[in-house]
C-alpha cells in the first residue's frame, strides 16, 4: 500500500467510500495483466484522483447533475463475462458494417469480425500496445491532462486496461462504418475503455458506436474516453447509440482535434443509463474546419441524461453546427452545457449552437446553459436555448383532422425528438436510430 | 337535416360570447356568417370544431342526427366536420406527407374502410394538389413551416380535398390573402361542392363571397344572429356597412 497525498477538498461519506473502493481497484487491475509500467502510471494517477474525489452539487459543472446515488453501487473490474456468441448478432443493425464487440470494458477479438483481412489502409490494434507510458503520465494522450482535469477521465485514466487505436492512412474512404458494440453483461462492473481514433490526410470514415447491456437487470457502469484526431480534409461520421439498461451509468468523454478543412460529424443518442453524460471537448486547430455535433436524447422514469460540449475555434473561416435536443417525461432531469470560444485569431468563425427541450410532465425537469466567449471581433456566432410544452394549438389542429390525442401527441413529440438526425447522411443509418428512438416514445408509460 | 344549431350559448374565461345562436344547414347548402370584429365568428367555428377553449352554457347543436357536443374534436373530424383554421398550425419536423396520412387512414378507419397504402395515398395526394396548383414539394415539408399566408390557406383546403368532409367550415380563410390565393382558395372550395357536401363561410369581407356564392348570408353581431337572408345580403353589407343593420337591431 502506498501513502496517498491528503485530499484538497471534503468528500461526502458516500463519495469517500467510492474513492477508497475505486483506489482499491487499481492493485485488481494490475493483478489481471501485469504491466509495471502501467502499474506505475496507473500510481501518478490514483495520487490525483485521491486529491479530486468525486465531484458533488457544489462543482458548477455538476450542480445539475447528481453522483451521489450513482456512488453508492461500487462497480468492479474484476469477474469474468457470460455470453454466448448467438447473443452477438442480436446487436448488428441492419445494414452492412464492420463489427468490432467489447464485452465489459475489454476488446473481443473473438466476437469480432476478422481484424487480419482489414481494408486497405486500416489498422486496428489494442491502444496499449501503441502507449508509452514510460514518459509520465501527461504525455500518454494529446489531451491527457484535460482528461484527467475531469473526475470521471481521470478514473478512466486510472483504470482503463483496454481500448484500440483505430488508424486510418491518408487518402484512404472506409465506405463500410466501423461499427463498435459495447456489451455490458456483468451486474456492478466497470467497463473502463481508452480509445484513439486518427484520420491522416484526406481520409474518411464512418464510426459508429453503441453502448448496451445484455439483460435489463445489468447495473454497470461504461467509462469510456477517446481521442479524435483529424488531419488535413479527413473526414469523420460518428454515430453514437447510448441504449444501456435504465440501471446503469455512462459517461463518454472525447476529444477532437481538427486540422484545416477536415469535418467531423457527430450525433449522439441517448436513450437509457440512470445517470449518463456525454461531453465532447472539440478542438478547430485549422483553418475552414467543419464540425456538427447533435444529440436526441429521450428520458423516462427517473433518468438522468446530461450532455455537453465544448467548442474551440482556434483558426480562420471554422463553421460549426449544434442541435441539442432532448426530451424530458416523469421526474427525469435533463441537463445540457454547451459552450462556444472564439479565439482572437479565429477570424470568420461561424458558430451556431441550439439546444431545445421538450417536457412531458410538470415533474420532469432541465437545466440549460449555452455559453459564447468571442475574443475575435469579425464573426458570427449565436446560441439558444428554450426549453417548453407540447403546443396544445399542434395537438388541435391534429385532431381537428382525426388524428386521436395519443397519436397527435406522439407525432409532434417524435417530430420533435427525431430532428437533429436529420444530419446523418446515411438513410440507414438514421432509420435503425429513428426506431430506436421511437421504441422507446411508443413503449414509454 | 345535417346541422341544427338551437339556442348556443358559450363563454370563454367568463366572458358570455355567443348569447343564443340559432341555424340550420341542410346537405348542399353555403351558408356564409358575416359580422364585425368581436361578434363570435371564430368562437362559432371553434366550438362547432370541438375547440376545448370554450364552455357551452346553453342550447345544442346536433349534427346528423348526433349531439355534437358530446362528441371529441378527432371524432367530429372522424364523423366529417373539418374546419379551415383562420391561423394554419405549424408542425416541425412532421411532414405534410405523413400528416395527411395519418389523418386519411385515422378517418378511414373510424369509417371502417381499409387503411390507403403509399402508392394510393401518393395518387390521391397527387391529384389533390394538381388542382389546387400545388407543387408536389409540400408534401415532403414540414406541415405549414415556411409556408406564406396563401400557401398555409391552400394547405388548408388541400386536406379539405383529402379528408372529403360532408360539413365544411371556413373560419376566415380568406383573411390575409392577396386576389390571387383568394382565387385559388375559392377555386378549390367551388371545385369541392356538391349537394352532400354543406359549408359555413365565415368571414369579415364581402370578397371571397364573391367567388363562392352562398345560398344564405347571416349577420352575426354581439353573440347573435340579427339578420338572415340571401347572397343579396352580403352586397347590401359591402354598401353599407354593419351599421345600419346593428342600429336597427338595437332599436328594436
Amino acid at each position: 500500500m502506498t501513502t496517498l497525498s491528503k485530499p484538497m477538498k471534503k468528500s461526502s461519506p458516500v463519495a469517500q467510500k467510492a474513492i477508497d473502493f475505486y483506489l482499491s481497484q487499481v492493485q485488481a487491475i494490475n493483478a489481471r495483466h501485469p504491466n509495471p509500467a502501467l502499474a506505475s502510471f496507473r500510481q501518478s494517477v490514483a495520487e490525483r484522483f485521491a486529491q479530486q474525489g468525486f465531484p458533488s452539487r457544489r462543482d458548477e459543472d455538476w450542480k445539475y447533475t447528481p453522483v451521489t446515488e450513482f456512488l453508492k453501487t461500487h462497480y468492479t473490474v474484476e469477474g469474468v463475462a457470460q455470453i454466448d456468441p448467438q447473443q452477438i448478432k442480436q446487436y448488428l443493425p441492419p445494414f452492412d458494417v464492420m463489427h468490432l464487440v467489447f464485452i465489459d470494458g475489454y476488446f473481443s477479438e473473438r466476437y469480432s469480425d476478422d481484424l487480419s483481412e482489414l481494408p486497405r489502409g486500416l489498422s486496428i490494434e489494442p491502444v496499449k500496445d501503441a502507449l508509452d507510458f514510460s514518459q509520465g503520465h501527461c504525455s500518454l494522450m494529446t489531451h491527457e491532462d484535460k482528461i484527467q482535469a475531469e473526475p470521471f477521465g481521470c478514473l478512466n485514466s486510472m483504470l482503463f486496461d483496454d481500448g484500440l487505436l483505430i488508424q486510418l492512412d491518408a487518402h484512404c474512404h472506409i465506405e463500410r462504418p466501423i461499427f463498435c458494440s459495447y456489451i455490458q453483461t456483468q451486474n456492478q462492473h466497470a467497463n473502463t475503455l481508452r480509445n484513439r481514433v486518427v484520420l491522416a490526410q484526406g481520409a474518411q470514415l464512418t464510426l459508429i458506436q453503441q453502448h448496451v447491456s445484455l439483460r435489463p437487470d445489468v447495473n454497470a457502469f461504461d467509462n469510456l474516453v477517446a481521442e479524435i484526431v483529424l488531419a488535413e480534409h479527413a473526414n469523420l461520421q460518428q454515430i453514437i447509440l447510448q441504449d444501456v439498461s435504465l440501471l446503469s451509468g455512462y459517461f463518454s468523454l472525447q476529444t477532437i482535434d481538427q486540422a484545416e478543412k477536415s469535418v467531423f460529424n457527430s450525433v449522439y443518442v441517448g436513450i437509457g443509463g440512470a445517470l449518463s453524460r456525454h461531453q465532447n471537448v472539440l478542438m478547430m486547430q485549422g483553418a475552414h474546419v467543419e464540425s456538427n455535433q447533435s444529440s436526441a436524447c429521450l428520458a423516462t422514469g427517473k433518468q438522468v441524461m446530461d450532455t455537453r460540449t465544448h467548442t474551440e475555434h482556434q483558426a480562420w473561416w471554422g463553421v460549426s453546427r449544434q442541435l441539442h435536443k432532448l426530451v424530458l417525461d416523469d421526474q427525469a432531469v435533463g441537463v445540457f452545457n454547451g459552450m462556444i470560444k472564439v479565439h482572437q485569431g479565429a477570424q470568420k468563425t461561424d458558430g451556431q449552437m441550439d439546444n431545445k427541450n421538450l417536457l412531458l410532465s410538470n415533474t420532469a425537469q432541465v437545466d440549460s446553459k449555452p455559453q459564447l466567449e468571442i475574443y475575435a471581433d469579425d464573426v458570427k456566432c449565436s446560441h439558444g436555448s428554450a426549453s417548453g410544452q407540447i403546443s396544445e394549438e399542434q395537438i388541435f389542429y391534429l385532431r381537428a383532422r382525426g388524428i386521436n390525442q395519443a397519436d397527435a401527441r406522439r407525432l409532434v413529440t417524435q417530430a420533435f425528438l427525431l430532428e437533429p438526425l436529420e444530419v446523418i447522411g446515411s438513410p440507414k443509418t438514421q432509420a435503425w436510430l429513428s426506431n430506436k428512438l421511437t421504441h422507446k416514445l411508443n413503449t414509454k408509460t | 337535416m345535417l346541422l341544427k344549431i338551437e339556442n348556443l350559448q358559450a363563454q370563454v374565461e367568463d366572458k358570455q360570447i355567443l348569447k343564443g345562436i340559432n341555424l340550420q344547414v341542410n346537405p348542399g347548402e353555403v351558408h356564409a356568417i358575416m359580422g364585425p370584429n368581436g361578434s363570435g365568428k371564430s368562437t362559432l367555428s371553434s366550438v362547432l370544431a370541438g375547440r376545448e377553449d370554450y364552455e357551452v352554457t346553453a342550447g345544442s347543436v346536433e349534427y346528423a342526427g348526433e349531439d355534437l357536443l358530446e362528441i371529441d374534436a378527432e371524432e367530429r373530424a372522424q364523423k366529417g366536420i373539418f374546419l379551415a383554421f383562420q391561423y394554419p398550425v405549424e408542425i416541425p419536423g412532421v411532414s405534410n406527407k405523413l400528416f395527411m396520412q395519418t389523418a386519411v387512414n385515422a378517418i378511414r378507419e373510424a369509417r371502417g374502410e381499409a387503411p390507403l397504402d403509399m402508392f394510393d395515398f401518393d395518387q390521391l395526394a397527387m391529384e389533390k394538389m394538381k388542382a389546387l396548383q400545388m407543387s408536389p414539394v409540400m408534401l415532403e415539408r414540414s406541415v405549414n413551416v415556411g409556408f406564406s399566408g396563401g400557401e398555409k390557406k391552400r394547405n388548408d383546403i388541400f386536406q379539405m380535398a383529402m379528408l372529403e368532409p360532408k360539413l365544411c367550415i371556413l373560419d376566415e380563410t380568406d383573411s390575409g390573402l392577396d386576389i390571387d390565393a383568394l382565387r385559388i382558395v375559392a377555386d378549390g372550395v367551388n371545385s369541392l361542392r356538391s349537394p352532400e357536401r354543406s359549408f359555413i363561410v365565415v368571414t369579415h369581407y364581402q370578397r371571397l363571397l364573391d367567388y363562392i356564392k352562398p345560398d344564405f348570408v347571416h349577420v352575426l353581431y354581439n353573440g347573435q344572429i340579427i339578420k338572415s337572408g340571401g347572397f343579396e345580403l352580403a352586397q347590401e353589407l359591402e354598401e353599407k356597412g354593419y351599421d345600419h343593420l346593428i342600429q336597427a337591431h338595437e332599436e328594436v
